[in-house]
């Protein structure tokens, strides 16, 4: 049996070195659309060997790593990582795709980036040991990091720090979390041990009741300022605005945080000293960083800044339909994570081929480019009407299984976030209004659409979002499977 | 003769450092090359002796030398270091008439090293401890045209001598009261030593005697300074090497023979372990030569091994010691690359001051690449990013206060963590993303070679551990 997990997290770190010692930006973009493509066809040989009724971990890898210390090598795959690794894995070769015409300062290093980013992300996926999901997930911000610092625009510098400090800051938390995790099984059994599941089954056993607490949390905070959450999220503005456009693209992708809260947070919360607390902490949580998040997408002036708020306001659905509690609303809210990636990816490229051919990402300075894009406009269009949560794509089904289902459990943090529909709905028509109808600002010169590379790699996401807006039983179905097993895990309890 | 066996590293160095004394009388100053290449292969040599012989314990010379797997492990990181160093020095002395002055110097500093490695004796520990401090004290000043290196020597040697006045009082006070230099004899009489004045005053003056050699604050005043002025190689050794002896020699002091004074020795290293690792970071933000960055995050990181006296559990021991061994590959990595970024500055224009000036780093991704991706490895490393030994080494540490309750420490340890972030990525970011006139440089060959196997030490510990924590914990096993 092929080590296919191995393979996907391999192959791209392995591209990415050939990529980084290539002489030409020929040779760069190659290697790395290769090296993307066969990952894509690996996972896509995954997907469809995959068995969406089952809850169980499939593909699993297991070896010793450091035996003394109990950490193993272990990879798995079910309904929750699936979809996201399959998002990783259809997105980036097309983001490549993408920036195939740009003209850009050192392509190696560039493509290696985007490559290395792939791995780690993947990495963190389908890592069921905490020690392996710990060093993929700090090896996220490595490329993040360069990407803004050298490609970045004009606050590069600040934003890159402040995205590299705070979120590290949050991740060295979340180790002590996993700290309190491993010393508890290990004072409990004797033996060393960082198996994910044992451990997170270990978490209930510990007596002291503030501990389980601290513990909770610490791993919580880890988790909620990657998603990001309101009043952890000041790093995101400044960083996805200043990131290049193929570096906003990899942060949408970097979906770890939301992650963490089905794969972690979940199972442990029924054992908490007291879990009512922590689904108020996350239900209003989510729910201020969907208004939050709108009412600040409605005031910005920059539309890269503007999308930024948008995938805040968005990332809200994902914690709050977590707090809902109800297989369904747990759903809705992986759902949200892969529907996030695909329509966040069109609005950023949209927004940044928008600053390449004009030169400004302002508003105000935009207007009527429809006439001059519409190739561009078409697609664009369809981002933000699925990102205002149009029925028949996949923004709608997310948000509408998130909303109903968590109304059972949570119903106040739904009424308020109920509140931010009409804002989502007004911040994406006037920012559309604005920069793409109305009389063309002659200001702005002459302007060409997209080129080919862009149509198709844009139209090819554009399309994904309609098919799964149709039908999104392809990943909603292991979605399903795998919060109703979450549940039931936590229905042992009682909650 | 089997024990004479187990002494073969330190023989090796020791002949080696002989030859090359020797041979320097003989050579001209351009075949002086050559005594580099005897050096790195003396250590080489000495280091697989090292390792062959890991695990064996004995005692010999009347008891006054103990080896065991703590004192071997130390003899691998000094010789890791001095490996490293005498690689890399090989284009430093080029053409230098000193150069065979430079390794014997090396080289019986090293021996020093080891000998406090495996001292079991506190005569022994003192004299072996002067012998690498006296070699380091010429080392530092071995510039002898630049003012900043005599400075550096100066002070160090001033400092470094009233220390050792101070840690031989306290040897002397432990003495009059056990009646023994023994470590084991000490730690058999140590009931004449408690509750005593003269066992806190002992206490006192041990700590600030080692403090000084560790650089905890505030003991560390010397330090920034001769890690400046001295010739960053030179650096390289005080820093990764000299450092971890006077970390040994705390551990075999304080744990080996006063382990009955745990109570009164662990609050002053708790509180000079929380003093030395922030101020060495918060001091490290504001500084814009990198060599005086590396000294202030050396104060940082000997904070953080200082950890382990606190925890003092098996587990943290073994962080510690593990610590010292990644602290070597990465500190003296950094160290080196400064240096080569030094010596291409140098090149280029002879009278240049601040050689190691923040600015000579801009653009260096593309002038030196080997030299810039390197550092960025180390820098990392320093800071705790995976897969890297910092990492490892942290992770094994941290997770150790976690373990035995103390949440405070681990708390502020893990903010200083975040917050060297901070200055270690300002030197990745003027490596890669600030712009420069400057033209591609071709990288010394040595200076590469030593580099590359910084950086495989620092990866091979982070992504394969496995023998070197099984190292450790043996190690470790020694102590408690």
């Amino acid at each position: 049996m092929l080590p296919i997990l191995s393979l996907i997290v391999l192959i791209p770190i392995l591209f990415s070195a050939v990529t980084f010692f290539t002489k030409t930006k020929e040779q760069a973009r190659i290697s790395a659309l290769v090296g993307t493509l066969i990952t894509l066809v690996l996972t896509m040989y995954m997907y469809f060997s995959f068995d969406s009724t089952s809850a169980a971990m499939q593909f699993e890898e297991a070896a010793n790593w450091i035996p003394s210390l109990g950490i193993t090598y272990h990879l798995g795959v079910d309904g929750v990582s699936m979809p996201l690794i399959l998002l990783n894995a259809i997105v980036i070769p097309l983001l490549i795709i993408y920036t195939w015409n740009d003209v850009r300062a050192a392509p190696n290093r560039f493509y290696a980036l985007i490559l290395a980013m792939q791995g780690a992300v993947i990495g963190v996926f389908i890592s069921l040991d905490f020690f392996l999901f710990y060093v993929f997930w700090e090896l996220t911000l490595v490329p993040l990091f360069f990407m803004v610092n050298i490609w970045g625009g004009a606050k590069k510098k600040h934003a890159a720090i402040k995205f590299f400090i705070y979120t590290h800051v949050a991740s060295l938390v979340m180790l002590l979390g996993i700290f309190g995790l491993y010393y508890n099984a290990w004072s409990l059994n004797g033996v060393p041990n960082m198996d994910m599941a044992y451990l997170i089954g270990q978490f209930q056993f510990l007596e002291s009741e503030i501990a389980r607490d601290a513990i909770f949390l610490a791993l919580l905070f880890g988790f909620i300022v990657k998603t990001p959450v309101v009043p952890f999220h000041s790093w995101l503005p400044d960083a996805y605005s200043e990131a290049p456009t193929a570096g906003s693209v990899l942060f949408i992708l970097l979906k770890i945080g939301g992650y963490g809260l089905f794969r972690v947070m979940l199972p442990m919360l029924p054992f908490t000293a007291t879990p009512s607390l922590m689904i108020t902490i996350m239900g209003a949580l989510g729910a201020i960083s969907i208004i939050y998040g709108a009412f600040l997408a409605l005031a910005q002036k920059d539309l890269k800044r503007m999308i930024a708020y948008s995938s805040i306001s968005h990332m809200g659905y994902v914690t709050l339909g977590a707090a809902g509690l109800v297989s369904l609303s747990i759903s809705g809210a992986m759902f949200q994570q892969f529907s996030h990636g695909l329509i966040m990816s069109i609005m950023f490229m949209s927004c940044g081929v928008i600053q390449t051919k004009t030169g400004t990402s302002i508003i105000n300075n935009l207007g009527g480019l429809a006439q001059k894009m519409p190739k561009l406009t078409v697609i664009m269009v369809l981002g933000f009407m699925a990102s205002l949560g149009l029925p028949g794509l996949t923004g709608f089904i997310a948000e509408f299984l998130v909303l109903t289902f968590s109304f059972i459990n949570v119903p106040i943090y739904v009424m308020i976030a109920l509140l931010a529909i009409v804002i989502t709905a007004a911040y994406h028509l006037w920012a559309l209004q604005r920069a793409m109808f109305g009389p063309f600002n002659e200001k702005l010169g002459d302007i060409v659409d997209i080129s080919s590379f862009q149509t198709f790699s844009m139209g090819i996401i554009a399309l994904l979002v309609l098919y799964f807006g149709l039908n999104p039983s392809p990943v909603l179905d292991m979605m399903i499977t795998n919060s109703e097993h979450i549940v039931s895990l936590m229905a042992v309890m009682g909650v | 003769m089997v024990d004479l066996m187990l002494l073969a590293p330190e023989i090796t160095i020791l002949v080696t450092g002989l030859i090359v004394l020797l041979a320097g009388l003989f050579l001209s100053a351009q075949s002086k090359k050559i005594l580099g290449y005897i050096a790195t292969l003396g250590c080489l040599v000495a280091m697989l002796l090292t390792i062959s012989s890991f695990g064996t314990t004995a005692v010999m010379f009347s008891n006054s030398l103990s080896i065991d797997a703590l004192s071997q492990f130390f003899k691998i990181v000094f010789l890791t270091v001095t490996t490293l160093v005498c690689i890399a020095s090989v284009k430093y002395t080029d053409g230098n008439d000193h150069a065979d002055e430079y390794y014997v110097l090396v080289l019986f500093a090293t021996i020093g090293m080891m000998m406090v490695a495996s001292a079991n004796d506190l005569m022994v520990l003192f004299v072996a401890f002067e012998l690498a401090s006296l070699a380091t004290y010429a080392l530092a000043g071995f510039e002898k045209k630049n003012p900043a290196s005599i400075e550096a020597s100066m002070k160090y040697f001033i400092i470094g001598s009233l220390s050792a006045a101070l840690l031989l009082l306290g040897i002397g006070y432990v003495y009059g009261a056990t009646g023994t230099t023994n470590i084991e004899g000490i730690a058999q009489n140590i009931d004449l030593l408690l509750n005593s004045p003269m066992g806190i005053l002992s206490l006192v003056l041990l700590i600030a005697g080692f403090g000084f050699k560790i650089a905890l604050v505030p003991f560390h005043m010397w330090a920034p300074d001769t890690y400046q002025g001295a010739p960053s190689l030179v650096s390289a050794l005080l820093a990764a090497g000299s450092k971890k002896m006077g970390i040994i020699a705390a551990f075999k002091v304080f744990i080996g023979a006063l382990i009955a004074l745990q109570a009164d020795w662990q609050i002053a290293f708790a509180i000079l372990a929380v003093l030395t690792m922030t101020y060495g970071n918060i001091v490290a933000l504001s500084q814009t030569s990198v060599k005086r960055m590396l000294a202030y995050s050396s104060l940082a990181q000997a904070g953080y091994i200082t950890m382990a006296f606190v925890v003092m559990t098996p587990m943290a021991l073994t962080g510690g010691i593990l610590y010292a061994l990644s602290h070597g590959f990465m500190k003296a990595g950094a160290f080196i690359a400064t240096a080569a970024v030094v010596y291409m500055v140098t090149s280029e224009n002879k009278d240049i001051l601040n050689a190691d000036h923040l600015d000579n780093f801009k653009g260096l991704g593309r002038r030196m690449p080997i030299t810039a991706l390197s550092m960025t490895v180390f820098v990392f490393a320093l800071s705790g990013i995976p897969p890297t030994a910092g990492y490892m080494s942290k992770f094994i540490l941290f997770s150790s206060t976690i373990q035995s309750g103390l949440v405070w420490l681990a708390v502020i340890a893990i903010l200083n963590s975040a917050l060297s972030l901070y200055y270690y990525a300002r030197v990745v970011r003027y490596m890669y993303a600030k712009p420069t006139d400057g033209d591609r440089v071709s990288e010394p060959l040595p200076y590469v070679v030593a580099l590359l196997l910084a950086v495989a030490g620092v990866l091979v510990i982070g992504i394969w551990p496995e023998p070197f924590v099984n190292m450790a914990m043996e190690a470790a096993s020694v102590l408690i």
